[in-house]
């Protein structure tokens, strides 16, 4: 009785309607392409490759960017999946499970991620199950107490013993402020439970899931059989924000620069950050940024070597993580180079890095590096295309700031046409620039940000 | 633990219920609770982890009430002493406050009970792949 009228009834459904199949030789149709489109206000993108699995992902606008009150983002990314009026956690949990599929929350500065991971045929089962949770989800205060707050002191703890998370987390705040700015976990800076509860968190799943605050993006769906999912399974979603109601952290974001220095007793994070690009999809678009990176660089990507990178041979010990992220946002970015390991050690590197970075405005760098350093960041870039979960953010937030979606192809060409002068150009903005600057650790060798050369 | 069956069978049929009503409304005045100032749900018994469950959702409002009423029937049965009249439980105060979290946690104990004893059957599609 049971399992077979209603514990299968979605996964039946995936049955009664034909589904194309399509196995594992079959010849690929589509490329690193998204096809985006709209079905009845709801934006889709989607990219056809031939694999056997569907990854389906609503991206919301919902990131901790845009929540009005501290800790919101991370209230509502915890209730994701629980109990719709339709059917309990529980029962979603079971059902995937039966389909073989893998669900995941996450958020990241300016999104928040539904995501699924299943079999192809399954499709129209989940693009249901989103259309569900983002509609439908009972917010309950028993849910919240037993459920969700434990959850999130975890993701509190979890956050406190980490340095490398908090410098970053602490350079962010120092480069945006509010906005980009809020840290992604719940810092103890904040009272991070203090504005949470059920109705606020329902009130502001009103505001992330509406029509135009989110979109549908999937790697391995068909585009056709996807607009056909969405048109049918988004109908209670809230159509318009509204009025009145405003996300926040909506005006453009500024960058400030300036230095943070954290005691921190496990261990010894330094992160210095530069005014950075914004996405492929945004209006601050710097290509050679991507290349300045990886020209600075830190990790090896090769065995048995420090790599070629400028910080990977600067470094102070082998033990000294050293890395370089491009973190690009909507409508700003930050370079910043984490630096992780015993305190000389970083303190050394640190120095190591900001007389790298010189090096690159004044344009001692060789040839080959240069060359080695657009390879590597084309590299990067087109091989995050190849995974099946890459560019779903950043696609999703394209479509909802400017109907855009992330093609990294396009992104690959982009990162061909950067010169030698152009890097050098922007290493010398950086230096001239106000930098961003947190220490974490053992702040009696940590050094100031003055002290190594920078500007704050 | 919550409404009994019988209760159910009655709801459901409105000519019973109208027999029933005037002799369950004297029996709840004279079963004596309302004298001390409880409600029905009061009375449920507690000692289970369903109902212990139930009692750690309520609103901290409600359960700072339950506790008042509890404590102060205990007062009154230590001394035996009743209310005030002014003060018994009304009719339309006597409600179901603790019900309805009770048959939320049966519901979802029986649904995980009916899915661990869920048979799976292959879907038809993937079933004629695997021949």
């Amino acid at each position: 009785m049971f399992a077979s009228r209603s514990a299968c009834r979605g996964a039946s459904r995936a049955v009664r309607h034909p589904v194309q199949r399509r196995g594992l030789a079959a010849p690929a149709s589509g490329s690193f392409q998204y096809q985006s489109g709209e079905a009845k206000g709801v934006k889709f993108a989607s990219r056809d490759h031939a694999s056997p699995t569907t990854t389906l992902a609503l991206v919301s606008k919902a990131g901790t960017r845009f929540q009005p009150l501290p800790g919101l983002t991370e209230g509502l990314e915890k209730f994701a999946f629980r109990s719709t009026d339709r059917r309990s956690t529980l029962r979603i949990v079971r059902e995937s499970e039966l389909l073989g599929a893998e669900l995941r929350a996450y958020h990241t500065r300016e999104n928040l991620v539904l995501e699924a991971k299943f079999l192809r045929d399954d499709l129209p089962y989940f693009v249901e199950l989103l259309g569900e949770v983002a509609a439908s989800t009972q917010f309950k205060t028993h849910v919240y107490n037993e459920e969700v707050v434990p959850l999130i002191h975890l993701a509190h703890q979890k956050f406190l013993a980490n340095p490398a998370e908090m410098a970053v987390n602490s350079v962010h705040s120092i480069a945006f402020h509010r906005g980009l700015g809020t840290p992604t976990a719940s810092s103890s800076t904040i009272p991070y439970t203090k504005y949470l509860d059920t109705e606020t968190i329902e009130y502001f799943s009103k505001l992330a899931y509406a029509k135009p605050n989110f979109a549908i993006v999937a790697n391995g769906a068909e585009d056709g059989q996807l607009s056909n999912w969405v048109n049918q399974f988004f109908d209670n979603v809230p159509a318009t924000v509204e009025a009145g109601a405003t996300l926040g952290g909506l005006e453009p974001s500024k960058y400030h620069g300036g230095e943070e220095r954290i005691a921190h007793a496990s261990g010894n994070a330094y992160v210095i950050g530069f005014a950075g690009s914004s996405s492929f999809t945004g209006k601050f678009y710097k290509r050679e940024i991507a290349v300045l990176g990886s020209l600075l660089g830190g990790q090896s990507s090769v065995k048995w070597s420090p790599g070629f990178s400028l910080l990977a041979q600067a470094k102070a010990s082998p033990s000294t993580h050293v890395k370089t992220s491009s973190a690009i946002y909507s409508d700003a970015g930050l370079l910043y180079t984490v630096i992780t390991g015993s305190a000389n050690n970083v303190a050394t590197t640190a120095e190591a890095a900001v007389k790298a970075i010189q090096k690159v405005a004044a344009g001692q760098i060789t040839k080959e590096d240069f060359q080695k350093a657009k390879a590597a960041a084309k590299f990067k870039e087109l091989e995050y295309g190849q995974d099946q979960s890459a560019g779903i953010v950043l696609t999703g937030n394209g479509l909802i700031t400017g109907n855009k979606a992330y093609q990294i192809d396009e992104v690959a060409k982009a990162v061909d046409g950067v010169t030698e002068q152009s890097v050098k150009a922007a290493a010398k903005t950086l230096l001239e620039s106000k930098a961003s600057v947190s220490a974490v650790g053992d702040l009696f060798v940590l050094p100031y940000a003055e002290d190594i050369g920078l500007k704050v | 633990m919550s409404t009994p069956p019988l209760a159910k069978f009655i709801l459901a049929r409105p000519w019973l219920l109208k027999i029933v009503r005037p002799i369950a409304n004297w029996h709840a005045n004279a079963a004596g609770y309302r004298q001390l100032g409880l409600k029905i749900d009061d009375l449920t018994m507690e000692e289970n982890e369903i109902v212990q469950l139930a009692l750690k959702r309520l609103p901290p409002k409600e359960a700072y009430d339950r506790v008042f009423r509890l404590r102060r029937a205990m007062q009154l049965s230590v001394s035996h002493q009743l209310l005030p009249k002014e003060q018994w439980t009304k009719p339309e105060e006597d409600e179901l406050y603790l019900d309805k979290y009770i048959k939320e946690i049966e519901e979802e104990m029986k649904e995980r009970e009916d899915l661990e004893a869920m048979v799976i059957t292959k879907r038809k599609a993937n079933a004629k792949e695997g021949q």
